[in-house]
């Protein structure tokens, strides 16, 4: 039916990883994930660098970004995207445990899409994910250029 | 100057004095000394010594206009001439004058009035300036009494640094009278202490023609003054210059309280740096908190559901209710930070103040809060509310926690009534209320109502973290107002606060 985008989710706790594929996979989703466990994987996967040299020359349709990660935090990835022309279509969702209001500040700033806190509650959770890659994933058109698999 | 002063004292004496005896005195003198004069020439002719009886009798005629006024001094002329005439100038013993003495007479006329003469123009010009010195020194005295006057020390010096002047006000701050600090240095007097070198001063002196500043001195009792000093300097008409006028005043108070201010603003400084090290501290932990206390959260949570779904079948009720447990207890914990976390923004946020309607803001938060409670049967009562001066999301947050208590304590009643109201009461600034018919509580737990995790009811009946109302009492303390409440068990609850009132100022921004 309707054309699968490729997630790139870039996390660095496995068990958030986990749960978030979980999440994903009640939905189908799972198999187009692409896992970056730190800032500097999430940017190689971006420019096509060190293990991800070889992989198709094409963006993700989405991106979901924790904020606290090691080498290179969030934001930092947010801004790199943001001020690049071959990424800055990227739509980029933040999913965080933070629900301080200067990091949506600041997130907002660096043209963040979306801002998601992570619910503690599982099924709440679930369902913010499922939402999540329904819609950045499914329904929402991607700017072109994004890997798309029917 | 003083010297003179008193002799001119004693010359006026006679003068002022108009008694006969002293007038018989002086005409008696005048009468006496050209008779004298007149003897001493007789007697020089008899011994036929050199005759100069003019000579004795112009000497007669000037101690007369010399001593004498000019009453006196005219008689001695006129017997001067007479005698002359009469005893020296032949015919002897005639007052007629012969020819050939006519020149010799004359001239001895002439003498005589001019040395009366003489002397009374001396005699003029010398009361004269007596007067004028005298209202002189009366003017000067004056002056520097007025000078006197002032509680300021004012002091004049020459260009060496020698005092000529010295007013009452610098002899009482100073403790040196005038008579010990005229004629000494003021340098070695008072031991200045200058902000710089006294010749950048002398210079500026000279160039600007005053000069002001700050300087520190030892008084006579040794003790260290502060003074503000301003310094004039006089030139004379050829423009030089000859003295230094000096006001100054003391300023050591003052200086010891602008030292202590500025003591204190240092401490304030201090303490407000190490304040801003403390809110970032709890900032910092606020934000780990919001950040990985929360994560270990979600995933006791999301695997307890994972392994619930995955073993469902092979749990038994027992387990099944542990499992519950856990995943209860993990979601209340989620609720309690979030509630801590709101609970400690209200104090790291800046307020963001203006007017706020309060009507508009409770209008808007039981609309809210009826969406929740839809089943319930509750009769609201809101009356009229004032605007306020204040942040509008905190006084929100405040009324959201207000209200939503009234409706949660008032759950089993089977019709709840909630009441908003608003007196005026305290010094003035309105008191807002929040009043309903609930469970209510003891009024001796009143002093833990507002505390941080402090619950006067059991979980199971009432759910909630105990934090609202410590957010309210926070809120209403940011907004510089009281929070107070008033209960009876199973007799409903009325929770008052007050809130600033809009002043004037504020109204008109």
């Amino acid at each position: 039916m309707n054309m699968l985008g490729r997630i790139l989710l870039v996390e660095d706790d496995p068990k958030d990883v986990e749960l978030t594929l979980t999440a994903l996979e009640e939905y189908n989703l799972a198999n187009e994930v692409v896992v970056a466990t730190d800032g500097e994987q999430a940017l190689d996967y971006l420019y096509y660098r060190g293990r991800y040299a070889q992989r198709d020359r094409e963006n993700p349709a989405v991106l979901l970004l924790d904020l606290k990660l090691p080498k290179v935090d969030g934001f930092e990835i947010l801004k790199q995207i943001k001020s690049d022309e071959n990424l800055q279509l990227i739509p980029v969702v933040v999913l965080t445990s933070s629900r301080e209001e200067k990091d949506m500040v600041a997130s907002y700033k660096l043209g963040v899409n979306a801002y998601v806190v992570k619910p503690v509650d599982f099924h709440e959770f679930v369902n913010a994910i499922k939402e999540l890659g329904a819609f950045w994933a499914v329904i929402n058109e991607p700017p072109p250029g994004s890997i798309r698999k029917r | 100057m003083n010297q003179s002063g008193i002799d001119a004292n004693e010359f006026a004496a006679p003068q002022s004095s108009g008694l006969p005896l002293k007038y018989l005195q002086r005409y008696g003198l005048a009468v006496l000394s050209v008779g004298v004069a007149v003897s001493v020439s007789l007697l020089v002719e008899h011994f036929h010594l050199r005759p100069a009886a003019g000579q004795f009798l112009l000497l007669a005629v000037a101690i007369n206009a010399w001593y004498g006024e000019r009453g006196p001094a005219l008689l001695s002329v006129i017997l001067a001439i007479l005698g002359m005439d009469y005893f020296f100038i032949p015919p002897l013993h005639d007052f007629r004058v012969a020819p050939e003495d006519l020149p010799y007479f004359t001239t001895f006329i002439s003498l005589a009035v001019l040395v009366c003469w003489f002397s009374t123009v001396r005699r003029r010009v010398e009361a004269d300036l007596r007067q004028t010195r005298d209202k002189l020194k009366v003017e000067v005295e004056e002056r520097s009494s007025l000078l006197d006057l002032t509680n300021d020390s004012i002091s004049v010096r020459n260009m060496d640094f020698i005092l000529t002047y010295w007013n009452r006000g610098a002899e009482e701050f100073y403790g040196w009278s005038r008579k010990e600090a005229v004629g000494k240095g003021s340098e070695e007097l008072l031991r200045t202490i200058y902000p710089k070198p006294v010749e950048e001063i002398r210079a500026e002196l000279l160039e600007k023609n005053q000069w002001e500043g700050e300087l520190t001195r030892t008084k006579a009792d040794g003790t260290q003054v502060v003074v503000s000093s301003r310094w004039s300097l006089r030139r004379d008409q050829q423009h030089r210059p000859v003295a230094i006028l000096e006001t100054s005043n003391d300023i050591t108070g003052r200086k010891r309280w602008e030292e202590e201010i500025q003591g204190l603003n240092q401490e304030l400084t201090k303490r407000s740096l190490a304040l801003e090290a403390s809110n970032k501290e709890l900032e910092a932990f606020a934000y780990s908190i919001s950040h990985d206390l929360r994560a270990p959260l979600r995933h006791m949570s999301g695997f307890a559901e994972l392994l619930r779904k995955n073993a469902a079948a092979s749990l038994n009720e027992k387990s099944q209710r542990y499992l519950t447990i856990i995943l209860e207890a993990a979601s209340r914990m989620g609720n309690l930070i979030d509630d801590l976390l709101a609970f400690s923004r209200i104090s790291r946020a800046e307020a963001q103040k203006s007017i706020v309607d309060l009507g508009q803001v409770v209008q808007d938060v039981v609309a809210e809060v009826r969406q929740d409670a839809k089943e319930r049967n509750i009769i609201w009562k809101i009356d009229p509310l004032p605007a306020c001066y204040g942040d509008r999301s905190m006084l929100r947050l405040a009324f959201i926690n207000l209200i939503s208590n009234a409706v949660k304590f008032t759950r089993p009643r089977p019709q709840a009534e909630i009441e908003i109201g608003c007196t005026d009461q305290d010094r003035g600034d309105p008191v807002l209320f929040v009043r309903d018919n609930g469970v209510g509580f003891d009024m001796k737990y009143v002093n833990k109502l507002f505390g941080v995790f402090q619950r006067l009811h059991p979980q199971e009946a009432f759910e909630g973290t105990g934090i609202g109302l410590a957010t309210v009492q926070r809120i209403v303390h940011r907004h510089g107002g009281r929070i107070w409440a008033k209960s009876t068990v199973d007799g409903g609850a009325t929770f008052h606060f007050s809130l600033p009132k809009i002043t004037k100022e504020l109204s008109d921004r």
